[in-house]
This record gives C-alpha cells, structure tokens and sequence, in this order.
C-alpha cells in the first residue's frame, strides 16, 4: 500500500515535469535555432548587396578586371564558399576558383542549386533566391541582374530594352560556425534539462518523504504496537507533520487504555465483593 | 409452540455474474489509454515520413485550403496546448474525476501534425510535437489505469463478500 502511495504520487509529476522540460527544451531549441539562421541569413543578404553595389559601376564601365578584382576580394573572406556572376543563360562569367570545383564541396552544391534559378522561364527567376542547407553546412543567395536603361543604352556592349535579366551573382557562405554554436547550444539544453529533472524530481520525492511518507510509516508503526498491546506513554513519541489523525489516533490508543484499566479494577472489585460474602 | 424457520437467501449467483461482467468491463476500460498511445505512435511514424504513403492533395484542394499558418504561431498554440493538456490532466487526476477526453487529445495532435505539415515545419518540430504527446497520452493512460484500477479492486472485494455469503 506504502508502496504504490509513493508511485502514485511520484509517477504522474515526473511524467508531467520530465515531458514538459524536455517538450520545451526542444521547442526553444528550434526558436532560438530559427532566430540564429535568420541572422546569418541577414548577413548573407547584406553581403550580396554589397557586392551587388560595388560591382555595379565596374559592370556599367564594363570593366572586367575591376570585376575579377572584385569578385577575389570577396572570397577571401572566410565564411565566403563561392562568389560566381552569370550571364542570363546561367554561364559563370566571374568566378573565385574558375575550373578547380570539387564535386561534393559546398561550391558544388551551391552552384547546382543556383542553376536551377537561371533557366529560361523559371517562375522566379527575377526574385532573390535564399537556400540555407544546416546538412550540408552553407547558407547560399542568388539574386538577378536587373536590367535598367543604363544598361541597354550603353556603347560597351548591347542589351535589348525587353531582356529583363542580365545576369546572376550568386554567393555560398558556410554556416559551420553557426552549426558549431548549435551544437554546443544543444548539448548545454541537455545538461540543463538533466540538472532541472533531477532537482525537480528530486525536490519533489524529498519533500513528499520528508512531510507525508516518513509521518506515515511513523504513525503505521505505532499503530501495529497499538494493536499488539502497547499502552499510549509506551509508544514512541511522533512529529505533528499529520496534525489531527496523529492526536486522534493517541486518543483513542489513552480510551483504550483507561477502558483496560477500569476492567481491571472492576474486576477486582468483584473478587473482593466475592471474598466478603464467603 | 410455533417453530420459526428461517427464510432461505435469494440466489446470488446473477449478481456475482454482473460483478464479474463488470469487472470484465472495466478492466478492457483500464487499457484504452494503451491503446490510444499506440495509436498515436502510429501517426507519429507517419509523420515522421512526412506523411508520404499518403497520396498528395490535388492542386484545387490544396488552393481552397490557402497557406498554412506560419510555423512561429503553431509553436506557440503547441506551448499553450500542451501546458493547458498537462494542467487539466493533473486536476482531473487530483479530483479523482472520471478521465475523459484521451481521443480529443489524439485529434489535437493529429492536427498538430497536419498544420506543421502544410506550414512546411514538420521536419524541424516532430520532435517537440512527439514528446509533448507522449507526456499527454502517457498521464492520460496513467490516470485511466489508475482510476480503472481502483474501480476493479472495489469490485473484487464485493466480489470476496458474495464468495462468503455463498459458503
């Protein structure tokens, strides 16, 4: 009986809190996961834009060696896994390591991604395109060249007014960093909900014990001493963590008692009264 | 002198039947908890392949039933619920009240599975989803067992009385 008052009172609260600590855990895991792959999708967008802006003026001068320059620059940088400007039939025009791809690499899967962009009607094809792969470890932007009457008025090379898109600069950065910190992030969430179960399971089984299993088997056992004959003053003094059940119990244990004590002289009064009248 | 004869007990075998049958009863009540989370295990496996032995909505469905919510406020109505889930269980339990609602909640996290589906969010909250159902389901089974279980005990010792009347 003992027994399963302890399950009874243990099992429902350690499902409940184990449950939800771990149901949180995950579900903040995924927010917090959300809002650091948005930021590093952010600085990917920016560092698109900037390229975009700094290469616009080099691509109205017609300036190829700006461009290369340009395009060298950007991957030197760390995080920057390939930097590659199209022409609108999906050709590398500008690239940072022209012929020297390896197959499986991140510039690889960017590259075959971006393709998948520049063909000729494609639904969004005028759109920026976003790709954040946490698998393969790269977050990569392709955005369009936009014609604009500057383009197709110029005496370097002739654009028609109708093309809309004149080319593509598509960028691949790595997210290792960021798949590092998700990491580590994660293994804390699993030490710290390991640590939470404990206490609040902990907490709880100790409290239960210290304030209502303990008084119990306390009072379990003066009950089984009281049934085997053990007058009230002889049983052990208890805690008054249950209150009232405890003094009801020790008066009842005192009625008893005294109810034996008057038998007893009752009794002897008889075997007196008995005596004189022989 | 008139000699009194005592009046003989009415057959008690009918009654010890109907205890029986009820026992028989509550103890196939005691396992629906079980199976309502085996249940769920089986949409779960489901939704852990994305639901890809099912055949794909036609575009006209698909258009009539628009974009799914996005995927930020179904985490947040998943919080709510399974807070909510958790509490209500635990006073049903505390009152001692018949338990009720086990298939509701299989719906709801059924439902749970389609939104984040349809959102394009299953992949990354299954897990969140999946643990939160468990919990739910796993109190819900615990309380239905519990509470059948007493039930049965009350009835076995009806049980051992009719068995003494008998001898």
């Amino acid at each position: 009986m003992f027994d399963n008052l302890i399950a009874r009172a243990i099992i429902p609260v350690t499902i409940a809190v184990t449950g939800f600590v771990i149901f949180g855990c995950l579900l903040l895991y995924s927010f917090i996961k959300a809002d650091m792959t948005a930021d590093a999708v952010r600085y990917a967008d920016s560092l698109v834009e900037t390229v975009v802006k700094s290469t616009h003026y080099s691509m109205m001068e017609d300036d190829r060696d700006a461009l290369r320059n340009i395009v060298a620059n950007v991957d030197s940088l760390d995080s920057v896994e390939r930097v590659r400007i199209y022409d609108q039939t999906g050709h590398p025009k500008f690239s940072d390591l022209e012929g020297i791809t390896e197959p499986g690499s991140v510039a690889a899967k960017v590259d075959t991604w971006a393709k998948t962009f520049m063909q000729s009607g494609y639904p969004g094809r005028e759109n920026i395109q976003q790709r954040v792969d946490h698998e393969n470890g790269y977050i990569a932007v392709t955005v369009p060249i936009l014609n604009e009457p500057k383009c197709f008025t110029a005496a370097c090379h002739v654009h028609s007014e109708g093309e809309q898109t004149l080319g593509f600069l598509s960028i691949g950065i790595t997210s290792t960093q960021l798949e590092k910190t998700l990491a580590v992030l994660r293994y804390r969430m699993i030490i710290f909900s390991i640590m939470v179960l404990f206490l609040t399971i902990g907490g709880v089984t100790a409290l239960l014990r210290m304030n209502l299993f303990l008084p119990i088997l306390r009072l379990t056992y003066n009950a089984e001493q009281a049934a085997q004959g053990v007058a009230e003053y002889d049983l052990p003094k208890s805690d008054h963590k249950l209150g009232k059940l405890n003094k009801d119990f020790r008066l009842l244990v005192k009625q008893r008692d005294q109810a034996l004590e008057d038998l007893k002289a009752m009794g002897n009064l008889d075997r007196n009264v008995d005596d004189g009248s022989r | 002198m008139t000699q009194e004869t005592e009046a003989p007990l009415p057959d008690i075998n009918p009654l010890r039947k109907q205890v029986q049958a009820k026992i028989k009863r509550l103890e196939l009540h005691s396992s629906t908890g079980l199976w309502i989370l085996a249940l769920f295990t089986v949409l779960s496996m489901g939704a852990f392949h994305n639901f890809d032995f099912l055949p794909p909505l036609s575009e006209g469905i698909r258009s009539a039933l628009g974009d799914g919510p996005p995927v930020k406020y179904i985490n947040w109505a998943l919080v709510m619920y399974g807070f909510s889930a958790i509490i209500l269980i635990l006073t049903q339990m505390a009152s001692d009240k018949k338990p009720r609602g086990a298939l509701g909640h299989l719906g709801y996290l059924g439902a749970f599975y389609l939104f984040y589906h349809f959102s394009e969010g299953l992949s990354e909250n299954f897990w969140a989803i999946f643990v939160v159902g468990l919990t739910i389901l796993g109190l819900q089974s615990y309380h239905v067992w519990n509470y059948y279980h007493e039930k049965i005990q009350e009835q076995r010792e009806i049980l051992v009385e009719l068995d003494k009347l008998m001898d």
